[in-house]
């Protein structure tokens, strides 16, 4: 116990270390800040994965440790689809994942955002136009906001949910 | 102790007529066979003590249109040496059957598997011959890997259902678990039969991001395809695009500089700390002891943050290229990256001080999800996995590649084959990559970083390449085609071998201890489906 606490005041609050991000390189549509406005203190995510390299997952993963902590905005993620109010969706569209991506969309509670993180759920980028690939996210959902990076830094992440929350100009 | 050399003519004294030839492959003895006899000398290798034979890799080729023939390829490593050793055959024409190893090598059977899906050749004797790649709503006759499927193909919808394994009696039941799974986790799918809580069998059914990186791979030129090797596993860019380099490295004849192979295994440490502590963190959580957790997710942070300073990208994209590194960093950097990494590891130290004291902790990871030595060696597991089920494995020590040859990197190795030995097993290698990285420092000499790309090979010509990523090792062969495209590139994550060993794993255990025993597997989805 003497330990476990000697460790934490030791290490104190490290929240907020992390070199600031730039401004987000596709502003946030004044539609999908409207549509945003009931869950600004609560927005529940539902993480859906469609072929990403899983280097998304990382930094989606890297959002929740106690550096980035996005819970303090009242942002968490929900184990099911009928629990959430946003999809955030990483990689192409697999051959395999479409149905799955549907069924998903489907499932979940209006009003919804779907949000396409990283250059692959954009564009496809490195696997565009392959057999095993059917597109990018928006062919076969409507998207309402594009973090874009490969992949996208866990602080271009939260500005791009702060300023989806908080509805600023660019 | 045999090497390959005295194998060679062991299996030459038993099987004299089946050889139909004997060659090198920069050091790598190949045997040439025909189709029939292949099973029974792979079964002999597999096998006889002096040679024991794990099958490491099995690919196949399509040497249109250059030549009407499918070539099979089996990379076997010799245990009592280390020394690889390769089985090649050839189905001349229009021949599409050939002999399975699966009945005597059950480590062959995916990859046997994987080879009638992309291929269309056909393992005769195959105990399951079920789709494995390919999903069933794939129209039927669908092979891409051969050369007259085209890569940008749409495919059509057909209809289908896979057909999983079933136990079925009294107060048995399934429980579906994905493709999307309920946290930050990437899509695959688990069948489990469970009656009460243990669970009975497990079937992994997975390829859902199946992206068709081989076909991909294939459109483009040698020296361009390292983006797409990064993009294999995220988290494992280091590991995939060294791997990619070296083989190309091999076929274009380049020498790389001595300072350059010093950085590409500073880099390889660092991508094998952020993971390995993220993973003891992911384990501890896993057991809802979310302290530990936070502490190594804090580490982990540091190291990504530490990336991003050095390379300007978190997983250092675009770092490693053909012919070397594209960051020459300086000593002052160098300087940098062992200043923090002490201390990171004296933090990590006390960290470990108060998990080992958890009584709590050890009991939920103690004997939770064994896979013992036997089912190791039948999977052929390989790196934290196999390195905890007692598998005495690995590519920086038995084929030093990058500056390994001088490092001498010491290999941890446990036996229990729980959860608990795979832990150990990445707090040893996070104190081992610590202190490579200082022993770099130390050795490093000054020097280019990057030697230019020069000379084309001819086309058939190939190499085979191994890197020992955090996760265990990453295969490449990479075959050239005309004016230096890529005829053909095998890609192998080790999770490709171990998620079979998982279905074992998990055997007896409580479903409640699945997502623990996973977390500590923690395979790549997207390295596995390709």
């Amino acid at each position: 116990m003497f330990r476990i606490l000697k460790k934490s005041l030791k290490t104190g609050v490290v929240t907020g270390q992390h070199p600031k991000a730039d401004a987000p390189r596709e502003p946030a549509s004044p539609e999908a800040v409207q549509k945003t406005k009931p869950f600004t203190r609560s927005l529940a995510i539902r993480e859906v994965d469609t072929g990403s390299c899983n280097a998304c997952e990382m930094e989606m993963n890297a959002l929740a440790n106690p550096v980035y902590d996005v819970e303090r905005f009242g942002v968490h993620i929900a184990a099911s689809p009928r629990h959430a109010d946003a999809l955030v969706v990483t990689g192409p569209v697999t051959v395999n994942m479409t149905r799955a991506l549907k069924d998903v969309y489907e499932q979940t509670p209006d009003p919804k955002i779907v949000i396409a993180l990283g250059d692959c759920a954009i564009n496809c980028g490195m696997f565009k136009g392959s057999y095993a690939v059917t597109g990018p996210v928006e062919r076969h959902v409507p998207v309402d906001v594009r973090i874009p990076g490969c992949p996208p830094r866990p602080a271009e992440i939260l500005k791009a949910l702060a300023e989806l929350r908080e509805g600023k100009k660019p | 102790m045999a090497d390959a050399q005295t194998a060679i003519s062991q299996l030459n004294e038993a099987f004299g007529n089946a050889i139909v030839g004997v060659s090198d492959l920069h050091g790598t003895p190949v045997l040439r066979l025909g189709v029939k006899d292949l099973p029974v000398v792979a079964h002999y290798i597999h096998t006889h003590p002096g040679l024991r034979g794990a099958l490491s890799l099995l690919w196949a080729v399509d040497h249109r249109p250059r030549e009407a023939r499918y070539e099979l390829c089996y990379l076997f490593t010799l245990s009592e040496c280390r020394d690889w050793l390769l089985l090649c055959t050839d189905l001349q024409g229009d021949d599409r059957l050939f002999h399975s190893i699966t009945p005597h090598i059950h480590a062959a059977k995916w990859y046997e598997r994987e080879i009638r899906d992309m291929f269309g050749l056909i393992p005769q004797g195959h105990p399951d011959l079920r789709r494995l790649v390919r999903h069933e709503h794939w129209p039927k006759g669908t092979h891409p890997l051969k050369k007259d499927f085209r890569w940008d193909t749409v495919l059509e919808q057909a209809q289908g259902e896979y057909a999983f394994r079933r136990i079925e009696g009294e107060g048995v039941f399934e429980v579906p678990v994905g493709p999307i799974h309920a946290g930050i986790i990437e899509s695959g799918h688990f069948r489990f039969s469970v009656a009460g809580e243990p669970i009975m069998q497990l079937e992994v059914h997975h390829f859902w991001k199946h992206r068709g990186v081989e076909k991909l791979f294939e459109q483009l030129r040698l020296t361009d395809a390292v983006p797409l090797a990064e993009r294999v596993s995220g988290d494992t860019t280091i590991g995939h695009s060294l791997a990619y380099c070296q083989a190309v490295e091999t076929l274009l004849g380049i020498h790389v500089p001595p300072r350059a192979h010093y950085l590409r295994s500073l880099f390889l440490e660092l991508e094998r700390l952020h993971n390995h502590l993220g993973d003891v963190g992911a384990i501890c959580n896993d057991t809802a002891y979310v302290l530990a957790h936070a502490h190594c997710g804090r580490m982990k942070e540091r190291i990504l943050q530490l990336n991003d300073q050095l390379a300007g990208s978190r997983f250092l994209r675009g770092v490693i290229c053909v012919g070397g590194v594209s960051l020459n960093l300086t000593d002052h950097q160098v300087a940098q990256v062992t200043a923090e990494l002490d201390a990171i590891e004296t933090d990590f130290s006390e960290l470990e001080r108060i998990l080992f004291a958890n009584a709590s902790l050890t009991d939920r990871l103690e004997t939770t999800g064994v896979l013992n030595e036997r089912a190791a060696w039948d999977h052929a597991a390989i790196g934290v996995v196999g390195r905890a089920s007692g598998m005495d494995r690995d590519i920086r020590r038995d084929r030093p590649f990058a500056a390994y040859e001088e490092l001498q990197p010491k290999v941890a190795l446990y036996r229990y084959g729980d959860v608990r030995a795979r832990m150990r097993v990445r707090m040893d290698e996070i104190h081992e990559s610590a202190r490579l990285i200082r022993d770099i420092r130390a050795r490093m000499p000054q020097g280019p970083a990057l030697a230019e790309p020069s000379g084309a090979p001819k086309p058939g010509e190939w190499a085979l390449s191994a890197v020992e990523g955090w996760r265990g090792e990453i295969l490449y062969m990479v075959m050239a085609g005309e004016q230096g495209q890529i005829h053909r590139c095998k890609v192998r994550d080790p999770s490709f071998v171990n998620w079979p060993a998982i279905q074992w794993a998990v055997l007896g255990n409580i479903i409640p201890d699945f997502p623990l025993i996973n977390k500590s597997f923690n395979l790549s989805y997207a390295g596995n489906d390709l």
